[in-house]
């Protein structure tokens, strides 16, 4: 057990040193994206304005430019760009025989792979990031030693949320052989449903939408970890709230190792 | 000129050939744009829920705003961004040579070479958006309107172009392993909005100031749109548009020019 667990930390550590090769453009396209944030964050001190009220969904000016910048925390933690695209190359291509061939489960390697890769990613942006949070340090009051347990916790799982949920529409490779444009027009939801774009709880108005929303497990790769962070989410409702984002990740884990086993059986390694 | 036209429609006619070749990723890649779209189109609904009016752009006019801003974007994306997005490429492999040999210029062949039909219907889309804007605000037909808004949103047109060409050239020196869509995207960020938003607090006036007169990126939408949706009041700003499209055309073929100077044809 612990053997095979060091190989699979040797491979982060591997990973992380791959990943700190190229700094000076993560610099410089970390800064670039501030600006459709910058711009966000300007529109709504217009809709406050326009709006003549404090309040929008719960929500003051200060508390939406905090959930906006929390989101991007909460989206460092669970986007997985190219994952699924990644998988279902391999099975395409074939290169899936190089794990078939090693004492190495694909899934579990990707897992550290993509470990590393965000341990890597969250250092290189604390810097950017850190600037622009301590710029906007008005907007925010910091919550409760409880509150940062709960919202660490429903950021790891919103990791792997994101993660499994991808590597199983990459595992449907098996069966489909093109899964780039689904992940496309996936995003392209996602970036809605998860509350990317704005807090959920704008939807106010429509309680079925809100219903089915809080039922997927969208929400808790963006929306939910800035909730806890904002202590909008508190007591049973926030225990709840982990309880179900717990379940679908063990949920996803279960399905797409099951979909892996199921594809395996079906595969035929063309290529290579 | 009218060598440069047919050859033109040649090129838009074997692109078009291309595509349809697999149609079925053609329609894929169609539906992904309706999408965005319909999002973009359910936040603006659900901003208009909250506020009657975002700045001085009522729910219509700043419908008619997005309208412009996507059928911009879809001109844009469908004529220039995949050619400009594939010179680095062409640099990095030496394939220029091949631009360079031909009697043609060499900015309207890298440029314009492949027209990305995809993208066409963006543009068909933001139209009907804006004229849907217009028929709800029950704007009465007015042919000189239109005309100054044609003309505004060609220049505008000419504008981003011009911008596009300046970040192609740039990304040479600046930026190797980026990719230009994604600098394109994040930079045309700045065209999203009316420029209004910009005109509240200490940074984002200077902010504005900067990206409307010097780096006048914002006036590529804001110009036509405000033409149509309300009388552009000072109507120096107009001119100052139409102005500035010139300048940045002359400067982006001059910077163009200098970095294909660079261009040593390394691969090979």
């Amino acid at each position: 057990m612990t053997q095979g667990l060091r190989k699979y930390l040797k491979i982060l550590r591997i990973s992380l040193v791959e990943r700190l090769a190229y700094r000076a453009d993560f610099f410089l396209t970390t800064f670039l994206r501030f600006l459709p944030l910058i711009t966000t964050f300007l529109l709504w001190e217009a809709i406050y304005r326009g709006s003549g009220t404090d309040q929008i969904a719960g929500f003051t000016r200060d508390s939406m430019i905090a959930y906006l910048l929390l989101v991007q925390i909460s989206r460092m933690f669970s986007s997985m760009p190219g994952l699924s695209t990644g998988i279902a190359r391999d099975i395409r291509d074939g290169n899936l025989k190089k794990y078939l061939l090693q004492p190495i489960d694909m899934l579990w390697y990707l897992l550290s792979y993509r470990g590393a890769h965000k341990i890597a990613y969250i250092a290189t942006t604390a810097l950017p990031y850190g600037v622009l949070f301590l710029l906007f340090h008005e907007v925010f009051t910091l919550p409760s030693a409880w509150t940062w347990v709960a919202y660490i916790v429903s950021l790891l799982l919103a990791f792997l949320i994101g993660f499994f949920f991808e590597a199983c529409i990459g595992v449907a490779g098996f069966w489909i052989l093109e899964v780039t444009s689904l992940m496309y027009i996936i995003n392209i939801v996602n970036f809605f449903i998860s509350g990317q774009m704005f807090p959920l709880d704008l939807l106010e108005r429509y309680p079925y939408v809100l219903d089915v929303l809080n039922v997927l497990p969208f929400h808790y790769l963006a929306y939910f970890p800035a909730m806890v962070f904002l202590e909008k989410k508190q007591g049973t409702e926030l225990l709840v709230g982990l309880l179900i984002e717990a379940l679908w990740a063990l949920a996803l884990i279960l399905l797409s190792r099951w979909m892996y086993r199921l594809g395996l059986r079906h595969y035929s390694a063309y290529g290579g | 000129m009218w060598r440069y036209l047919k050859l033109w429609l040649s090129l838009a006619k074997f692109s078009l050939l291309g595509e349809m070749a697999f149609r079925g990723n053609f329609l894929v890649k169609i539906f992904v744009e309706v999408l965005w779209l319909a999002i973009l189109l359910v936040f603006n609904f659900t901003l208009f829920q909250q506020t009657t009016h975002i700045e001085n752009w009522d729910v219509n006019q700043y419908l008619f705003f997005i309208g412009c801003y996507f059928a911009m974007g879809g001109l844009i994306e469908t004529l220039f961004l995949e050619n400009c997005n594939q010179f680095a490429d062409l640099i990095r492999t030496g394939d220029l040579d091949f631009f360079l040999l031909k009697p043609i210029d060499e900015q309207f062949l890298v440029s314009c070479k492949h027209i990305d039909w995809s993208c066409a219907p963006n543009f068909l889309l933001g139209l009907g958006v804006m004229g849907y804007a217009l028929w709800t605000s029950g704007w009465v037909l007015n042919y000189s309107q239109i005309f100054a808004f044609v003309a505004l949103f060609i220049s505008g047109a000419a504008l981003a172009y011009g911008f596009l060409l300046l970040l192609t050239s740039a990304s040479i020196w600046l930026m190797r392993n980026q990719s230009l869509y994604e600098m394109w995207w994040l930079f045309t960020t700045l065209m999203r909005y009316p420029r209004e938003i910009f005109s509240h607090g200490n940074w984002a006036t200077p902010a504005g100031f900067f990206f409307s007169f010097v780096i006048p990126i914002m006036l590529v939408t804001n110009v036509p749109a405000r033409m149509m949706v309300k009388t552009l009041e000072p109507s120096w700003l107009a001119w100052y548009a139409l102005g500035s499209a010139v300048v940045v055309l002359i400067v982006s073929r001059y910077v163009f020019r200098a970095a294909l100077r660079r261009y040593r044809s390394s691969s090979s």
